[in-house]
């Protein structure tokens, strides 16, 4: 039976060396091995290229190697016989191999020594079992099946706010997923904020992450999904941020300090990115190629419930504005800087960019006149606000506003009262300034 | 003319390592097997390399037909990698000797994995995979060793003829 290249998957994590032989001009064989073998379509592999090796100086010369790979659990050998066709030095597979290898390099403690330079693509011509009468590892768990799981779980709901909640408990149940984030893009697209987390002390809502900007950044930016199965010191978030930012007020992505595995992948739906799904373990290679897959159509499917949330219709009845209770006690010291629209409250930071403006908003509208009650039409119209007139992130940028007072400021809190409608409640006088 | 490995190198080959061996066919496609033991000669100018004779066939094939030979070995707790090349090999007996010395190079190379976490069973699992019950030596001398530890200085000639 002819072996398929899909089911080599396994072999091509980078769990265990392959060897790859090649010949020179001259007909001298030569063996070395490779950091990565890198699986990219039923018929193409891609080998990385980290330095100008003999492998590649025969290959450029007399392009056919072939690849020694071995089944992780089996041990099991295979051998592919490969027709180098082209190097790619940029793009999305160069970007997930760069990743993939800073994982594979930290495993094997040459973080130093690997550098991808590029992604030597190759046609496999031909797959041997070199062991055939050696059993197949037990089968790993079934991703499809995790798959339903995790959509029985997450059911049906257009509540952006519910969506994000259960979108990240249902990979619990269906993955054995415990860590992991929900980032939305922004209005310029050019950074991702942390509407919704899972299993961390602290939820990190509002944390965010520049396009480009480690795993979750290049896999917006790369619109790919991206999975490093072991530990690896590149692509980490905390130290880069404390580095460029020390001075800035944010949030503290909440992310594990040392991930053994972790994987992004981008929520795309009508070609538009929405976000970024998020997860990481403690252990190593806990996400499969097969996770990879079902972590990809939830994902999408995932884009595709935001996507048609946000396209709800706000409610049309009038909101039946509540008259408040005068609030009472230590007035609290609200402050607005408008150069980047950030709130402090009592000197500790709350929040900026809309999500800022928002709130900034709605309290001198409460301390000018009263109002307790509003809905979103309203804001979208309202011209000190920096929305942008094409999308719309009101709506999640309401529940990041709603989730992050609960957390730090519960004295203020948005409760929402219908579809498009939320009110204010403030439990002590405030003192705005600006 | 063969060069005369030194009594590092030598050590160096009888430790636990991960081995292949690779050679060109008739037809100009390169070729690998995974070797199962090394031995060195009193002289260190040759080496007989022990491998399955059903898992090579393509590679003795090749190396039948005249194609030079090259064995790399690496010691996968450190990625120390010797690459030793020969432009022809012969074949050479195999009897208890030979069937002893893969057995203790594949339960080094066991043992080694083993300690770098690559799970319960390892031992048997190669067993299996490697047994001495159809092994083939294939003798040759090398003319040239590299130093193939991974990084920018791999590939630098440590002697030749």
């Amino acid at each position: 039976m002819k072996i398929s290249l899909e089911s080599l998957r396994p072999c091509l994590d980078g769990a265990i060396p392959a060897v790859v032989a090649t010949s020179a001009q001259d007909g001298t064989p030569n063996v070395a091995y490779a950091s990565q073998v890198h699986f990219v379509d039923a018929e193409h592999v891609a080998l990385s290229y980290q330095f100008f090796s003999k492998t590649r100086e025969n290959v450029l010369a007399h392009p056919y190697a072939q690849v020694q790979v071995v089944e992780p659990g089996s041990f099991r050998h295979f051998r592919l016989k490969l027709h180098y066709i082209r190097t790619e030095t940029e793009g999305p597979l160069f970007e997930y191999m760069k990743a993939q290898l800073a994982g594979i390099a930290a495993q094997t403690h040459m973080d130093k020594v690997f550098v991808l330079r590029g992604a030597d693509i190759y046609r496999v011509l031909d797959i041997e079992s070199v062991d055939p009468h050696i059993p197949p590892p037990p089968p790993p768990s079934d991703a499809l099946l995790s798959l339903r799981r995790t959509l029985d779980r997450l059911g049906d709901t257009t509540d952006l706010s519910d969506l994000a909640d259960r979108g990240l408990a249902a990979l619990t149940a269906g993955f054995g997923i415990r860590h992991a984030l929900l980032l939305m893009l922004d209005e310029a697209g050019a950074a991702l904020y942390t509407l919704g987390s899972l299993g961390y002390p602290d939820s990190g809502i509002g944390a965010e992450v520049k396009v480009g900007e480690g795993l979750i950044g290049v896999a917006a930016r790369e619109r790919i999904p991206i999975r490093i199965n072991y530990r690896t010191g590149d692509y980490a978030y905390q130290t880069a941020m404390r580095a460029t930012h020390a001075t800035e007020p944010r949030i503290p992505l909440p992310v594990l300090a040392n991930p053994h595995s972790r994987i992004a992948v981008p929520l795309i739906h009508g070609g538009r990115l929405l976000g970024v799904l998020y997860a990481e373990s403690e252990h190593d290679a806990f996400f499969s190629h097969a996770d990879e897959d079902a972590l990809v159509i939830y994902a999408r499917h995932l884009a595709a419930l935001v996507a048609q949330a946000a396209c709800e219709p706000d409610d049309a009845e009038p909101a039946h504005d509540e008259p408040a209770t005068r609030p009472t006690g230590a007035p609290l010291a609200v402050r607005y800087f408008a150069a980047d629209h950030s709130v402090f409250i009592d000197n500790d930071y709350l929040i900026k960019g809309v999500a800022g403006s928002i709130l900034w908003t709605l309290l001198n509208e409460h301390a000018r006149n009263g109002r307790r009650d509003f809905c979103n039409r309203e804001l979208r119209r309202d011209p000190r606000l920096p929305l942008p007139d094409f999308g719309d992130n009101l709506e999640t940028r309401l529940i990041l506003l709603q989730r992050r007072l609960a957390e730090r400021c519960p004295t203020i809190a948005l409760e929402k009262t219908g579809r498009g409608r939320f009110r204010l409640n403030i439990g002590r006088p405030l003192q705005l300034s600006a | 003319m063969s060069v005369q490995l030194t009594v590092e190198q030598t050590a160096f080959l009888q430790g636990p390592l991960s081995m292949n061996v690779g050679a060109v066919g008739r037809d100009g496609w390169p070729c690998v097997c995974r070797a199962q033991g090394v031995m060195v000669a009193r002289d260190r100018r040759t080496l007989t390399v022990l491998l399955s004779a059903s898992r090579g066939r393509a590679l003795i094939d090749a190396v039948d037909a005249g194609s030079g030979i090259t064995l790399v070995v690496s010691r996968p707790s450190t990625h120390a990698t010797l690459q030793l090349k020969a432009s022809a090999a012969t074949r050479a007996t195999t009897g208890a000797a030979q069937r002893a010395c893969s057995a203790r190079c594949v339960a080094a190379f066991a043992d080694e994995l083993k300690g770098l976490g690559y799970g319960a069973g390892l031992e048997q699992a190669l067993a299996a995979l490697l047994p001495t019950d159809d092994l083939l030596a294939l003798r040759f001398a090398p003319e040239i060793v590299f130093d193939q530890t991974p990084g920018p200085d791999a590939g630098r000639v440590l002697a030749r003829t």
